[in-house]
């Protein structure tokens, strides 16, 4: 059985509510991850972005899953993600103080020069760290369902 | 077929700087339980008053009454929801640099002594009273130290970034190791 096949047997309600609802539930990620004063952080807004993807390929099928979200890009964002916490924050301090700051010490970074060292920390925790863990847990999780998701198409073809 | 060996390259790229990146911090992250790094430092309480008389008092194990009265004084009082200093309550450990005042919970389940002031002769025959309780440090000065006006995420990612920035690696550990394990083929 071909997974084009599949694909045209699945219900026109389930691929329309999805329709639907993945930008809404992707707003809604994006609502949790950014920003400090509502609920969640980086990791749960992360999850909820990986469970819009999931949806997608439980609705349309793996092939139209990975033209959105390429496995390729998925490796990046991983990488990125991380990097926007451990790699910018980190680098940055490091090397604007010739080595002297403390790693992910903010207040080393230049922009506290410019509005002050306390604000410096409030805007990059609550925008560039949470968002670097959400990327990264959402490319995680989406990258896992994938994998597992092939393993099972290959065992349909066997049979 | 060159554009499809773009994106794993840079992947890889990147992955390995990461790496040479987490080795050359290892050097930097402070030891566990260091006294002089930012969370576990005193905040030092407005309270200072003669010594002479007053160690010979706290080496035998008993805060004087001229200390409990500045330290209510100053509203460290029960009303307040700060602990209190009645007779065995507390105990009084001495180290090298001064007193550590060890006031018991009153928690139902796990009763226990809490390190709650801490003591200290200054150069100039004066006692200087510090306060541990990392909690309600972290409370009082998020609002000062970050800007933030949620307590949670300043904790989550400032105080605690050491924690955060691992769990992460963590997730992406298992990420990297379920494409190891189960994604098998030519191209990434």
């Amino acid at each position: 059985m071909s997974t084009e096949k599949r694909i045209q047997e699945r219900d026109v309600v389930i691929q329309t509510i999805a329709k639907l609802m993945i930008p809404f539930i992707q707003l809604y990620g994006l609502y949790v991850m950014v920003g400090t004063e509502g609920a969640g952080g980086g990791f749960q807004g992360g999850t909820v972005l990986a469970a819009s993807f999931i949806l997608l390929v439980v609705a349309f099928g793996v092939d139209k899953g990975r033209m959105k979200m390429p496995e390729g890009w998925n490796a990046v964002f991983k990488s990125l993600g991380l990097y926007l916490y451990a790699g910018v924050g980190g680098l940055l301090c490091i090397i604007f103080s010739l080595g002297k700051a403390e790693y992910l010490n903010y207040c080393a970074i230049p922009l506290a020069k410019i509005i002050g060292g306390p604000a410096t920390r409030g805007f990059w925790v609550g925008n560039i760290v949470e968002v670097g863990i959400g990327v990264t847990v959402m490319a995680a999780f989406v990258s896992i369902f994938y994998d597992l998701v092939r393993k099972e198409e290959k065992k349909e073809a066997k049979e | 077929m060159k554009k499809l060996h773009l994106l794993p390259t840079v992947a890889l790229i990147s992955v390995i700087l990461l790496g040479a990146m987490f080795m050359y911090v290892v050097e930097d992250i402070p030891a566990f339980g260091d006294p002089n790094s930012p969370p576990n430092k005193y905040v030092p309480l407005p309270i200072s008053i003669d010594a002479d008389g007053l160690a010979d008092s706290l080496d035998a194990g008993v805060v004087p009454a001229e200390l409990k009265s500045e330290i209510a004084e100053i509203g460290y009082t029960r009303e307040n929801h700060f602990p209190s200093l009645e007779e065995g309550n507390y105990k009084i450990d001495k180290t090298e640099e001064g007193w550590d005042v060890l006031i018991m919970k009153e928690e139902k389940y796990y009763p226990g002594p809490e390190k709650w002031y801490f003591i200290k002769e200054e150069l100039g025959g004066k006692l200087k009273v510090y306060r541990y309780s990392i909690p309600v440090r972290w409370q009082e000065k998020t609002e000062e130290e970050t800007e933030l006006p949620n307590m949670v995420t300043s904790g989550l990612a400032d105080y605690r970034s050491y924690d955060t920035m691992y769990e992460e690696a963590v997730i992406f550990t298992a990420a990297i190791s379920v494409i190891m394990l189960l994604r098998r083929r030519e191209k990434l």
